[in-house]
Parts: C-alpha cells; sequence; structure tokens
C-alpha cells in the first residue's frame, strides 16, 4: 500500500469522539492489514465521510468490491481530499479491474490527469493495460489464429524480445498471407538489420523498404531508412533525394531534416543546414541529435555564440537524471575519491 | 560439369587481389608466452575486460626494436629483447620488471634524458615506472619518483609528454573508474550487469567515475602530482581509457585526446600556461555524429586526408561505428566515420589500432584489432563473437577508406581477444610489423609478406634542448609532390606504445626534399635532400 499517513488523515480535524477512537482503530487495523477486524471496526465508526472511503478500501482489499464501489466513486469525486481521492481512485480502478480491464480505463485515465507522477498510478495503469493487452491478444488468437494479424503480432512480440531471428520468419509469414499490408515490409526491413552485421543484410534491408514504399509511396520512414541504408552503403549522393523526399512527405520529420542538414553542413551550405536544424531544434527540443549538429553548424558557420548557447542546451539535456541512483552514486564517489 | 566449370572461372576473375598478406609470425619470432588476462568463459569483474597494452621500444639503443607486453593479473609482464635476427629473447629475468597485478597500460619516453627509454606500465593497484640503467636493466623509481598513488586506481591509458615545453617528460595517465573487488556488483546484480539479457560484469554504467592524472617532472627524477592546478582532473562524468597527445590545433603546444567508454571523450586543449581546458563538445570529437556519447577504447591520430591537420580515430563497441574525426582546421573536428567509408563493421568491439601506411605509398592507412568484453556473449547465438579478428582499411588518398580486411592476408583474419596493439618496424626493411595484446594467449605478432612496392623512410629524432627522446616533436616531410606529417608521441592505440620513430611512405619518391622539424623547444630545423629507404637519425642542433 501506497506511504501515507492514516492516521494523520483520520485524526484532521477529528473532534475527540467514541466513534473517532473507532476511525483511529480501525484505520491501525487496515494499515496492519487485518481487513476483517478493520471492516467491522469501521462500520461502527458513524458517518464520518473518511470512515465511509476506508470502510470502501477494507471491502475493496477484500475483494467485497459490490460493496465498495459506490463509496469509492464518491470520494474519488470529492475534491477536498487529495489524498483520499487518489486511495479511492486506486481501489475503485481495482474493483473495476477485477470485472474488466477496458471497465477500468476511464478510472485510470482520470487517475493520470489528476496524478500524472505517483508511482502507484503508474504502477496500476501499466498492470491494467498489459492484463487489456493480454486478453485482447488472447482473442485474436482464439478468434482468427490464421490471420495475418497473428504472425505480426508474433513478430512484434520477438522484436521486443530482442529475438529477430524469429520476428523475421514471422513477418515473412505475415507478408506471406497478406502481401498487400501496410508496415509488414518496414518492420522486417528493421528485424534485418537488427538482426545481422553483415553488410548483405543492407541489401535485404534496402528491398524491404523499397517494397513498403511500393505499398505506400507516402510513407516517409521508408524513404528515410532507405536513405540511412544508403549512407551506410557510402552512397550519399543517392541519399539525399530519399531525405528529401522524406522531408516532403512530413515537414515534422526531425530525423530527416537533421540528415540533410548534414549533408548540406559537409558542402559547407550552412545558411540551409542551420534553418533545417533550427526547424528540427524546433520540433524536438529534447533531441541531442538535433542541438548537437546545430552547435557544429554555428561553429562551422563562425557563428561562436550561438555554438556556445546550443553548447549549453546540448549539455543540458544530456545531463544525467538526478534520480536517487545518482545520489547514491554520487556519495559513493565522494567517499572513495582520493 | 558445365556450369560448375563457369562458376569456378567466374570467381577466379572476380576474386580479391591480395593488398597485403600479413602473417602472424608470433611463435617464429619468440612470443609464445601467453598473458592471463581474466577470465576465458566467463568474466565476474569489469577488471577482467580492458587488459592490456603492449609496446615497441628500443631499450638498449642497438637500432631494433625490443617487446614490452603487459600482463594482467596471474602473470608477468614480459620484456623481449630483438636480437637483430628476426627473433626475441625473453630478458624479463634480471631485467628489473618485477611488478605483478592487473597490468593494464604501458608508454615510454626518457623521463631523465639520460639517452635511455624509460617504461611507464599503469596498474589497477599502483603504477611502476622504470628507469632504464644504460640499457641494461630497469629500475622501479615509483616511489622514489613520488609517484606512489595514496589508493588503489584504475588507471588505464597512458601518455609522455612535455605538456610545458621545459624539456623534461611529464606523465598523462587516465583513469577508468572506481573498482573494487569487494563493492562492484557481480553479474546480474542490477541493469548495468546484463548484455542483451544475459549476466555478465557490472560497468562501466553504475559504477563511480574517476578522474585523469597529471604529473610534472620535477627534472630531478621526481614528479609533482598537478591533476587539479592542471585542470586535467576537472572532468568528473567519464569512464576513459586510450590516451593519445599531439598538436591538433598546431599552436606548438601538445593537447591530449582521452577515448571514453559510454560517455564522452575529452580533448584537453593545452592553454600554453601550465593548464588545459577540456573541449571536446564543441571541438566536436567528445560524440559522434547523432550527439551519442560511444564505447571509446582506443585511439589513434594521423593526417589521413593530406591537407597538414592531425585527424582523429577512435574504436568503440560493437553496435557502434568505429570513429573517424577529420580535422577540418584549428583543432576542430567534423565526424567523417561514413563519408570516409568506416562505417559499415559494426560487429566488432575496437581495442588498439593505428594509421600506418603498410603499402609506402604515402598515404595512412589504418588497422584495428577487436575482441568481446563478454565471452558470455558466445552463447547467444548471435553474429557477434567473442573472439574476433582484425580489421585493414586502405587509404584510397581520396579521404576514403577501403575495406581490405579479407585481402591482407590469414593474420588479420585470425580470430582472438585482442586488446592492445604496437606498431612498428622492427627488422627496419620499411615495413611496419604490428604486435597485439590478446588476452588470455600469445601475443599475435603481425608481418607483410608481401612487399610493400614504395619506397619509405623511418625519422629517428633526439632532442637536445627538447626532451631527448624528441616526443612532441612535428615533422613535415616534403618528397616529390607530398608533404606529410606527423609527430613523435608516446602512448597511443588502447593502452600502448608504437615505435618513436616515425615512419613516411614515399611512394615512387627517390629522395626526401625535406625534413621540416618543430621540436619542442620551439627551434624549427630543415634537413634536405635525405636518402630513400633507410634509417635517419636527427639530432635537434642546438
Amino acid at each position: 500500500m501506497r506511504v501515507i499517513d492514516f492516521l494523520t488523515l483520520a485524526l484532521t480535524a477529528v473532534t475527540l469522539s467514541a466513534q473517532s477512537d473507532l476511525l483511529i482503530e480501525g484505520l491501525q487495523q487496515f494499515e496492519k492489514g487485518e481487513y476483517l477486524a478493520a471492516e467491522i471496526t469501521l462500520q461502527k465508526a458513524g458517518n464520518d465521510p473518511r470512515a465511509h472511503t476506508f470502510l470502501a478500501l477494507t471491502r475493496a482489499a477484500l475483494g467485497h468490491c459490490p460493496q465498495a464501489v459506490a463509496d469509492l466513486e464518491k470520494q474519488f469525486n470529492a475534491p477536498l481530499n487529495n489524498d483520499l481521492s487518489l486511495l479511492a481512485g486506486l481501489g475503485l480502478a481495482r474493483c473495476r479491474a477485477a470485472v474488466s480491464a477496458d471497465a477500468a480505463l476511464p478510472v485510470l485515465a482520470q487517475l493520470r490527469a489528476r496524478f500524472p507522477d505517483d508511482a502507484d498510478v503508474l504502477y496500476e495503469s501499466a498492470r491494467v493495460y498489459m492484463r487489456a493487452w493480454n486478453d485482447v491478444v488472447y482473442t485474436m488468437f482464439q478468434k482468427a489464429p490464421s490471420s495475418f494479424r497473428v504472425n505480426q503480432m508474433s513478430a512484434e512480440v520477438f522484436e521486443t524480445q530482442s529475438n529477430f531471428k524469429q520476428a523475421i520468419a514471422e513477418y515473412q509469414n505475415a507478408i506471406a498471407k497478406n502481401p498487400k499490408a501496410i508496415n509488414l515490409h518496414f518492420r522486417l526491413g528493421r528485424a534485418v538489420l537488427m538482426e545481422s552485421h553483415e553488410p548483405q543484410a543492407l541489401d535485404q534491408a534496402l528491398q524491404e523498404f523499397q517494397a513498403e514504399l511500393a505499398l505506400n509511396p507516402s510513407d516517409a520512414a521508408a524513404e528515410y531508412q532507405i536513405a540511412q541504408v544508403l549512407v551506410a552503403q557510402q552512397k550519399q549522393a543517392e541519399a539525399r533525394p530519399h531525405y528529401e523526399k522524406a522531408v516532403a512527405l512530413n515537414p515534422d520529420f526531425a530525423e530527416a531534416l537533421i540528415a540533410v542538414a548534414r549533408i548540406d553542413l559537409n558542402a559547407h551550405h550552412y545558411p540551409e543546414a542551420i534553418a533545417r536544424l533550427e526547424r528540427a531544434v524546433s520540433l524536438r527540443p529534447d533531441s541531442e541529435s538535433a542541438h548537437y549538429a546545430l552547435m557544429l553548424a554555428y561553429r562551422n558557420a563562425g557563428r561562436a555564440a550561438d555554438a556556445k548557447r546550443e553548447q549549453v542546451e546540448l549539455e543540458k539535456i544530456t545531463k544525467p537524471p538526478e534520480g536517487e541512483f545518482t545520489n547514491f552514486l554520487k556519495k559513493l564517489d565522494e567517499k572513495r575519491q582520493p | 560439369m558445365k556450369s560448375g566449370l563457369v562458376w569456378l572461372i567466374t570467381a577466379s576473375l572476380t576474386a580479391a587481389q591480395p593488398v597485403a598478406d600479413f602473417r602472424n609470425i608470433a611463435a617464429q619470432v619468440g612470443l609464445t608466452q601467453a598473458f592471463p588476462n581474466g577470465g576465458t568463459s566467463i568474466k565476474k569483474y569489469i577488471i577482467e575486460t580492458t587488459g592490456s597494452g603492449i609496446a615497441f621500444l628500443d631499450y638498449d639503443n642497438d637500432g631494433y626494436l625490443d617487446l614490452f607486453v603487459v600482463s594482467g593479473e596471474g602473470g608477468s609482464s614480459r620484456l623481449y629483447h630483438n636480437n637483430g635476427k628476426g627473433k626475441f629473447d625473453d630478458v624479463t629475468a634480471g631485467s628489473g620488471i618485477t611488478v605483478k597485478g592487473w597490468g593494464q597500460g604501458v608508454c615510454v619516453g626518457d623521463f631523465d634524458n639520460d639517452g635511455f627509454t624509460d617504461i611507464l606500465v599503469t596498474y589497477w593497484g599502483q603504477n611502476a615506472l622504470y628507469r632504464n640503467i644504460a640499457g641494461r636493466r630497469f629500475e622501479d623509481v615509483t616511489a622514489r619518483a613520488h609517484l606512489t598513488q595514496p589508493v588503489a586506481r584504475y588507471n588505464t591509458g597512458c601518455a609522455m609528454l612535455d605538456y610545458n615545453r621545459d624539456g623534461h617528460l611529464d606523465l598523462f595517465i587516465a583513469n577508468y573508474l572506481q573498482f573494487d573487488f569487494a563493492t562492484t556488483p557481480k553479474p546480474g546484480a542490477n541493469p548495468f550487469c546484463y548484455y542483451r539479457g544475459t549476466a555478465v560484469s557490472c560497468g562501466p554504467r553504475g559504477l563511480p567515475f574517476a578522474s585523469s592524472l597529471l604529473y610534472r617532472n620535477n627534472g630531478d627524477g621526481t614528479f609533482t602530482d598537478v591533476s587539479d592546478s592542471s585542470g586535467v582532473s576537472a572532468p568528473k562524468q567519464s569512464y576513459c581509457l586510450g590516451v593519445i597527445t599531439g598538436d591538433f590545433n598546431r599552436d606548438g603546444w601538445p593537447d591530449i585526446f582521452v577515448a571514453c567508454d559510454q560517455t564522452p571523450s575529452l580533448l584537453f586543449i593545452n592553454r600554453k600556461d601550465g593548464t588545459f581546458r577540456e573541449e571536446a563538445l564543441l571541438r566536436g570529437v567528445a560524440l559522434d555524429q547523432d550527439g551519442k556519447a560511444l564505447s571509446g577504447m582506443g585511439a589513434a591520430a594521423a593526417d589521413y586526408d593530406g591537407d597538414g591537420w592531425l585527424d582523429l580515430f577512435r574504436t568503440n563497441f560493437s553496435d557502434e561505428r568505429e570513429t573517424l574525426y577529420r580535422n577540418r582546421g584549428g583543432g576542430e573536428f567534423d565526424d567523417a566515420t561514413a563519408a570516409a567509408g568506416l562505417a559499415r563493421n559494426t560487429r566488432y568491439v575496437g581495442w588498439g589500432c593505428g594509421f600506418f601506411d603498410f603499402d609506402n605509398d604515402g598515404w595512412s592507412d589504418l588497422m584495428l584489432v577487436n575482441g568481446h568484453v563478454f565471452p558470455e556473449v558466445d552463447r547467444l547465438k548471435i553474429d557477434i563473437h567473442n573472439a574476433q579478428r582484425g580489421i585493414v582499411y586502405r587509404n584510397t588518398g581520396h579521404g576514403t577508406f577501403d575495406d581490405v580486411s579479407e585481402s591482407a592476408g590469414f593474420g588479420i583474419l585470425e580470430r582472438h581477444v585482442s586488446r592492445g596493439a604496437a606498431f612498428g618496424d622492427f627488422d627496419n626493411d620499411g615495413a611496419i610489423e604490428i604486435a597485439i595484446n590478446n588476452q588470455n594467449e600469445p601475443p599475435a605478432f603481425l608481418k607483410n609478406f608481401q612487399r610493400a612496392p614504395g619506397n619509405w623512410v623511418l625519422l629517428k629524432l633526439e632532442g637536445t634542448r627538447s626532451n631527448r627522446s624528441a616526443i612532441g616533436a612535428q615533422v613535415r616531410l616534403t618528397a616529390g609532390d607530398r608533404t606529410q606529417i606527423d609527430e613523435v608521441r608516446s602512448g597511443g592505440s588502447y593502452l600502448s606504445q608504437n615505435d618513436l620513430r616515425l615512419h613516411f611512405g614515399l611512394a615512387g619518391a627517390t629522395a626526401i626534399d625535406s625534413v621540416e622539424i618543430l621540436w619542442p623547444s620551439g627551434k624549427k630545423q630543415v634537413e634536405r635532400g635525405l636518402a630513400v629507404n633507410r634509417v635517419i637519425a636527427i639530432r635537434e642542433k642546438p
């Protein structure tokens, strides 16, 4: 359970009475996980809204959701106490998820909107989304086992497991079943590049990206990947029109803008490169690649002050996160550094 | 039958012509001793992954390159004397080379200006400075030179350089990270202890950083730690390995490039006042072209495109490209890796590397040696392996390289877990040999049996006002229609030491028009009308 001082919650503005003693006792039992005892105690705690909320949370913990949902909904939507509201929302989400993952999703969406950084909310969301994903995939395998989508889904799962050999085989199966489905050749091309470091893999991937483009001539990502392969094959001149086409198809394609700008830089076409890179930075302010390329473009153009400014921006976004682990390492460093 | 014949004819017509014939003749030259470096199938700690370097040096001034091989824990670093007849004799016993432990890097230079080349060996633990006693033996002078470190440090690449140009060689030593066996997590202990889902030795990510060291030579056999006051200890967010020095901005003062692992590489620019400023990011050598910090291991420098500026090369990890940084002038660099044709080899973990002109055509070719850090990779059944072959790139003379690894001889294609590589001409025939320190095996010793067509010269410089080893001397050689540059440098490659003599391929030139030398003292000297195909000694004029 989350780290909330339940007693503080209970004692806030509590007038001393026999009923408040029961509320405190019930909360202590709840905190210890003695839910059966807590249910009995909190039932006797009168009409205090906190007693109702914790009674509902206790019932949710016991799996008695039908009796808990109404009070949880009420407290979740009450704006008075954020902590109680959060607890009620989490309880409500769990109760809804017990029925179906879909039923819990609206509550989780609200929770994430109201408490976007809360670890419990994020964890509960991930858990329910994963369950929803599992449910849907299971249904797909049950209802449409021979569909190319089953192969596609399998391939994508293998990709996430870095099992690119199996992913390639599944993409190929999917393509055999549905040669006109878009995005299969693209994903296959990428899996080929991940699977092998052989130069021949570049040729094979190139064929897949070209096949994707044949199916979907407006696919900017396929144009971009073709250019990337050509650059790796030392065919920079052939790559440029593909990068440019990618930008033409998707003017907000930051990676393609950066790639064209790099070619401009190599040709000493600094104003053109800088214009593209400034746009890339505005599109992707968190992109190391964009800031780095822009910094060098300014430098090469003799705009030292602008280059320095970009350097500062780059250093800001590449600075390691100040997380718990980093702090731990720093302390270790201070201790050991002679 | 008929179709088979056609295939045979076609295959023979299209087979690549061999460009070189590098063969591993280690056993023939007497290098049969294996050098331990951690586990062979499992490595529990990162300390098992980074050793070790190898050095060419002529310690007895007989004109032939000797060899020093650094050992990891469980063995001894060894000194081999070149007998001038194509063989090395193991002369370790009685040589005074005594320190054992987790040896990492090696660099050489005459720190006391007595005319004999001294050796610095870096360790996890305490470094060892061996003073050369008249070419007969070595003396461990670490403590006397005030180089004892108060705690065990993970010292890696090193270089001797005269950063303040006072005529005495100072010491730069990179540090990898803070390590000890007691507190370093075991394989699989945290997310930094996995490779492709397999538990492996932890780090460098997740382990505490360490900083670089600079020791100023006091000129009396002792050194002073000036790491803080010089500014080299300021960067504290990089895991540093290979070191290469050079006057990258051509202001007459030596700068220092440090290849760093999974973190930005460093470029210390000499401010001419005893201090350095780290400027790698803005100068374009900290990251790759995508703004990502790669896993830098070794480093080499040369003017590969003949524009008169020293360029930089860095070896990296598998699934990364090697990095070639082209000096666009003034010590500002662009990532020229893809443009130069080096972006294809991404399955290798690169370590020792060097620019060398194997065909003597006047253009610096490039070689790197490879080997994984995780022996466990072989269990994954992927196309990345623990033991890996070398890579040779031939310089086309037009700003690009051709990968000729598969037509450069069987020695290149042998698979080892290689680390340090040293380049030098051990038989003074104008063709460069490569000595390679392989983990848990005898070193490899590659000799090119295909005679290089071009002429050549080896320049052996000796300082008088400058440090005696002439480290930092800049040479500008003109022969025929080509002018080439190079510098005498200590350290380099991966934790290794190349021949202190400078080798130049001269193609068809039959005489050297001029050799201009900018000595570290600041004195300029020009030698004219020199002959080719020989070793030429040049002494700094008073």
